[in-house]
C-alpha cells in the first residue's frame, strides 16, 4: 500500500460515496465509537524506514511500520522512540499518531504530539498533504501535524511519519514499591516520591488486580523507572530508598503492563490536576475489584481504568460497568473513553467533534464524510 | 503602497476612517486609539527592520471585554486587522498594511498561578520574562525563552510558536501551552485545550499555536510551568575554526546527551558582542564558541559535563571554561541573547534568517554559508541554536547602498536554498510572516498549502485576521475559485497586495534593539 494506492482508494470511495474504515495493525479496532463503513483500508502493509540518519536523531517511516519494528531498527544505533502506548507493541506508528496514544513514558518524554516532527497524509479528496518536516524545530506553515494527531483517521489517512528519537540511556532500571499500610501512609509515601527532586522516566501506581496480574503480589504497587547515565540513576535509586523500600524488578514489567489490557471491553482515561490525583491516590489504587485494573500516573495526572481484561468479552456486566463512567461535567477532570460497548457510546459520549470549528475542519478535509465516519461521533 | 483597503469603496474612506476611530475610542477610550501617521510610525515595523507597512489605525484594548468589543466592531464592519504583542517578531508578521493593529500589551494580568499543579493562566500581553520572574520565587520557570524574552509577550509567543535556546531540551511553546481562550475574528470566544487534563477530539490548541495571528487572538493562555533544575552548569568552549565547533556540536548531539542549550557564535559575532555593552568575556581571537548548558540532578550533570568537556577537547577546543557561579553564567548568556542588538554596531541594517537543517549537516552548511558570503562579498554573522540545527545567519548591511542590498539579498536567497536542499525548514522559530512567504512553495506542495488555507478559512472565513501572511494567496484554491475574489476592495484585497510581495525587501530600515 503506497501513498498512490491510498489516493486511488480514497478517490474511488469519494466517487461511490462508500465510507472507509482505516486500520493499521488491527490491534485496537474495538477502540473508539463504531464506524459506519463496509470497506477497510489497511495500512499494515505499508511499512519500512524512509530515512534514518542516526546522528540527526530523527526517523521517517511509512505509517504501517510497527512500534516494535521501530524499536528494533533504532536500538541497533542505541536509540529509541520513547513512546509506549498501552496495548500491543505490534500497533503501527500511523495508528499511534492517529489515536494520540501514549503510555507510562509520556510523563517525561511527552505525548505523540510532542514527539512528532512531521507527517504525510491523504485527505478525503485524495490530496496528498504534508505537514511539518524532518528537522527537530519547525514553524513553517500552519500546524497540520498537530491537527492530524488524535484525529482518528477522520481528516486524512496518515501514510508517513517523522519522529524525534532519543539516545538509549546508559542505564535503565525499574523499581517496585509496595504500597502497604493505611490510606494516609500510602498517600504520604506517594507524595514523598512525587514531590522529591527525582526525575523518573515513568511512574505508575497500580491497583491490586493489576499487581496480581503482573506477579507483583496482592497489594497496590508503585512502579518507578529511572534512566540516564549511571551516576544519575544510582543517585535516584539511592534517594528513593530514603523514602521507601524499593525492590528492583525486571524492565519487562513495562511491556507486561502495556499488554495487560488486550482483551478489555472498556477502557477509560480520566485526567485532571495532578494534585487532585495525588490526594485521591491511596483510595484509587486501593480499589480491589476483580476484573478492573487501574493505573495512575501522578505526574501526568491521568488514571486509566480497564475493565474486563481478564474475563470473557461477552460479559453482560460490561454495559453496566461502562455506563458507570459518566463524564464529570465539573472543571476538575476530563474523561476520555477509549473503549466502550457500542451501545453505550451515544449515552456516555456521543461526539468529540461537535463544536463548530471541528465540524468545519472535518467538512473541509473530508467533504464526502468517507473517512472513519462515526469514530469521533458526528 | 496599495490601494485603500478599509472601506468598501474609495468614496467612503474618509468618513469611514474617522467614524471607525471614534467608535473604537468609544470602546477603549480616546487615549488608546492612534490614527495620525506620525503616531503610527512605531507600529510600521517589527523586529525585522527590512519591512515597513503603515497601519491605518492602532487600537489598544485594556480589558478582555474591550478586546471582544473591538473585534466585534471590526467583524461587523468587515475590516481586517493584525493582532500585535510587543512587535519583537522577526518575520514581518505583525505588520498591518493600511488596516487596523490591535495591540494587546495592555492585557498584562497574571490571572492565576497554581504552584502545586505547576500551571499559570495569563493574559496575552504578559511579558515572557515577567512571568518567569513571578514564578521563580516558587522554584518554577516557564521554559520557552526567546532572546527577546525581556520584551516579548506570551500572546506573541503563542502566535509564533516561539522557541529559544533552552528549547533544545524543554521544547517550544507548543509543548508548554495547555489551554487558551481564543477570540475568533468573528468575535466568537472559544476554549481550546484543557486547563486541567487531556481531551479527545481535534487538537485545535495545537493548530492555533504558531498560526501567526491568522486564526484570531488569544485572550488568555494557560501554560505549564517547569520545576527549576537542581543544578545548572554552563560551559564555554572556544575554537580556532568554525568547522571544529560545528563538528563538536554534531558529536555532542550524537552522543545522546541532551544539553539544556547548545549555542554557537562565530568570530565576527564574538567580536561585535565584545565591543558592545553586552561584552561577556568571550575570547576575541576565537573563530567560534559554543555555549553549552547542562541541567538536572547534580550527579547526572557532573557525569555529563565530563563527557561534553571531553568531546570539546577531542574536537579541538582551545579552552573549556565552566562558569563558576550564577553571575558568570548570566553574563555568558547576556552576550548571546543580545547579539542581534549588538550587530547594530556593524551597520544600520540587518537581515536575519531562521532556517533549520539536519544536525549532521551543520559543518557542511556552515562551509557553504561561508562560501556564499565570500562570493557576494558580504559579512555573514552566525549566532544560532546549534543543538537544534536552527541557524540564524545574519548580514549587517546598508540598505541605502543598492549594490550592497542586492548582493545581501542574493546571498540570503542562496543560503536559504542550500538549507532547503539539505532537507531543512525555512523557519524554526521566527515564523513565516511576510519574510519567508516566498519560500513556502519550495517546501510545501500546492495541495499542502491548500490544506493550510482551508484550515485558516475555518477559523477566519473572511481572512480578516492578519491577511496576506504565511501562505501565499494564490495557493488557496477555493479563494481563487471565487469570481472576482481577488479584486475585492475589502480586507482580503490586502492579501492579494501582500501575497505577491517578494520575499526580501530593500526599504530603508534600522536594526532591532532586541
Amino acid at each position: 500500500m503506497s501513498t498512490e494506492a491510498v489516493v486511488a482508494a480514497i478517490k474511488e470511495s469519494g466517487i461511490t460515496r462508500a465510507p472507509i474504515r482505516i486500520s493499521g495493525g488491527s490491534t485496537w479496532l474495538d477502540a473508539g465509537r463504531p464506524v459506519r463503513a463496509n470497506k477497510t483500508l489497511s495500512l499494515a502493509g505499508d511499512t519500512g524506514v524512509v530515512s534514518y540518519v542516526p546522528g540527526d536523531l530523527t526517523l521517517t517511516v511509512r505509517a504501517g511500520t510497527t512500534l516494535s519494528e521501530i524499536d528494533r531498527v533504532t536500538r541497533e544505533h542505541d536509540q529509541w522512540l520513547p513512546l509506549d502506548p498501552y496495548g500491543s507493541p505490534d500497533g503501527t506508528i500511523g495508528a499511534t499518531v492517529a489515536t494520540a496514544s501514549a503510555g507510562p513514558l509520556a510523563s517525561s518524554f511527552g505525548l505523540p504530539r510532542d514527539l512528532l516532527l512531521g507527517l504525510e497524509f491523504v485527505n478525503g479528496r485524495g490530496d496528498v498533504v504534508r505537514g511539518g518536516g524532518k528537522v527537530v524545530k519547525n514553524v513553517a506553515g500552519f500546524d497540520l501535524s498537530r491537527l492530524l494527531t488524535g484525529s482518528w483517521g477522520t481528516l486524512g489517512v496518515i501514510t508517513e511519519v517523522t519522529v524525534r528519537l532519543y539516545a538509549l540511556p546508559e542505564t535503565d532500571r525499574t523499581f517496585a514499591v509496595v504500597l502497604d499500610g493505611s490510606e494516609k501512609e500510602v498517600q504520604s509515601l506517594v507524595r514523598a516520591i512525587v514531590a522529591s527532586p527525582l526525575t523518573p522516566y515513568a511512574i505508575q501506581l497500580i491497583n491490586p488486580p493489576a499487581a496480581r496480574a503482573l506477579g507483583l503480589g496482592e497489594r497496590p504497587v508503585c512502579l518507578i523507572r529511572f534512566g540516564g547515565n549511571d551516576a544519575v540513576v544510582r543517585a535516584q535509586a539511592g534517594a528513593l530508598s530514603q523514602v521507601a523500600r524499593p525492590k528492583e524488578i525486571e524492565s519487562i514489567t513495562w511491556v507486561r503492563l502495556r499488554t495487560l489490557e488486550g482483551r478489555a471491553h472498556t477502557t477509560v482515561r480520566i485526567s485532571g490536576l495532578p494534585q487532585r490525583f495525588l490526594n485521591a491516590s491511596a483510595r484509587i489504587v486501593g480499589d480491589d475489584i476483580p476484573g478492573i485494573f487501574s493505573y495512575m500516573d501522578p505526574k501526568r495526572g491521568t488514571l486509566r481504568i480497564v475493565v474486563g481484561a481478564d474475563r470473557g468479552s461477552d460479559d453482560d456486566s460490561m454495559i453496566g460497568a461502562s455506563s458507570t463512567f459518566r463524564p464529570d461535567k465539573s472543571e476538575a477532570s476530563d474523561v476520555i473513553f477509549e473503549k466502550l460497548h457500542p451501545d453505550v457510546w451515544p449515552a456516555v459520549s456521543p461526539s468529540a467533534i461537535s463544536d463548530a470549528l471541528s465540524q468545519g475542519i472535518k467538512r473541509a478535509y473530508d467533504p464526502h464524510n468517507i473517512l472513519n465516519p462515526g469514530i469521533l461521533g458526528d | 503602497m496599495t490601494q485603500p483597503t478599509l472601506a468598501s469603496s474609495p468614496a467612503q474612506i474618509s468618513p469611514a476612517r474617522s467614524s471607525l476611530a471614534e467608535r473604537l475610542a468609544d470602546i477603549v477610550g480616546e487615549r488608546h486609539v492612534l490614527g495620525r501617521p506620525s503616531e503610527l510610525l512605531v507600529y510600521n515595523s517589527d523586529g525585522l527592520p527590512g519591512y515597513r507597512r503603515q497601519p491605518r489605525i492602532a487600537v489598544f484594548p485594556g480589558t478582555r471585554e474591550e478586546t471582544v468589543s473591538v473585534v466585534r466592531l471590526l467583524a461587523d464592519e468587515r475590516i481586517s486587522f493584525v493582532p500585535r504583542g510587543a512587535g519583537t517578531g522577526l518575520s514581518g508578521g505583525a505588520l498591518a498594511d493600511d488596516i487596523v493593529v490591535i495591540g494587546l500589551h495592555r492585557l498584562k494580568k497574571i490571572i492565576s498561578l497554581d504552584v502545586e499543579n505547576r500551571r499559570a493562566t495569563v493574559e496575552p500581553g504578559v511579558v515572557n520574562l515577567r512571568l518567569n520572574k513571578h514564578v521563580a520565587q516558587y522554584g518554577l520557570l516557564y521554559a520557552p525563552d526567546p532572546s527577546s524574552e525581556a520584551a516579548c509577550t506570551i500572546g506573541g509567543n503563542v502566535a509564533e510558536n516561539a522557541g529559544g535556546p533552552h528549547c533544545l531540551k524543554y521544547g517550544v511553546t507548543l509543548n508548554h501551552v495547555l489551554a487558551m481562550t481564543v477570540l475568533l475574528p468573528s468575535a466568537e470566544v472559544v476554549e481550546l485545550g484543557s486547563k486541567v487534563g487531556e481531551r479527545d477530539g481535534y487538537d485545535l490548541r495545537g493548530a492555533f499555536i504558531g498560526s501567526e495571528g491568522c486564526f484570531g487572538l488569544a485572550l488568555d493562555v494557560t501554560v505549564k510551568l517547569t520545576p527549576k533544575p537542581q543544578t545548572v552548569r554552563t560551559l564555554l568552549a572556544d575554537f580556532t575554526s568554525v568547522n571544529q565547533a560545528a563538528q563538536v556540536t554534531s558529536a555532542i548531539i550524537a552522543s545522546g546527551i541532551v544539553p539544556a542549550a547548545l549555542e554557537f557564535m562565530d568570530g565576527t559575532t564574538i567580536r561585535v558582542v565584545e565591543d558592545s555593552i553586552y561584552a561577556a568575556g568571550y575570547p576575541r581571537d576565537a573563530e567560534a564558541i559554543l555555549l553549552i548548558e547542562l541541567d538536572g540532578l547534580e550527579s547526572g550533570v557532573s557525569a555529563d559535563l565530563e563527557v561534553v568537556r571531553r568531546i570539546c577537547i577531542d574536537g579541538g577546543a582551545r579552552n573549556v571554561k565552566v562558569a563558576r557561579d550564577d553571575a558568570e553564567r548570566m553574563k555568558l548568556w547576556q552576550g548571546r541573547k543580545k547579539a542581534f542588538g549588538a550587530m547594530g554596531r556593524l551597520a544600520h541594517h540587518l537581515i536575519v534568517q531562521d532556517a533549520v537543517i539536519p544536525r549532521t549537516k551543520l559543518p557542511e552548511i556552515l562551509a557553504t554559508i561561508h562560501a556564499i558570503g565570500e562570493k557576494y562579498r558580504v559579512i555573514v554573522c552566525n549566532v544560532f541554536h546549534a543543538g537544534d540545527g536552527n541557524l540564524h545567519p545574519n548580514i549587517p548591511y546598508s540598505a541605502d547602498d543598492p549594490d550592497e542590498s542586492e548582493r545581501v539579498h542574493k546571498a540570503m536567497t542562496e543560503i536559504m536554498q542550500a538549507c532547503i536542499d539539505a532537507g531543512g525548514s525555512i523557519t524554526g522559530e521566527h515564523g513565516v510572516g511576510l519574510d519567508k512567504m516566498g519560500y513556502m512553495e519550495s517546501i510545501f506542495s500546492e495541495d499542502s498549502l491548500n490544506a493550510m488555507c482551508e484550515l485558516r478559512s475555518v477559523f477566519d472565513p473572511d481572512r480578516r485576521s492578519n491577511p496576506g501572511k504565511v501562505v501565499p494567496v494564490h495557493s488557496c484554491k477555493e479563494w481563487n475559485a471565487v469570481p472576482g475574489g481577488r479584486l475585492r476592495t475589502n480586507g482580503p484585497s490586502s492579501i492579494e497586495a501582500e501575497g505577491d510581495t517578494p520575499p526580501l525587501q530593500t526599504e530603508p530600515s534600522h536594526p532591532s534593539a532586541t
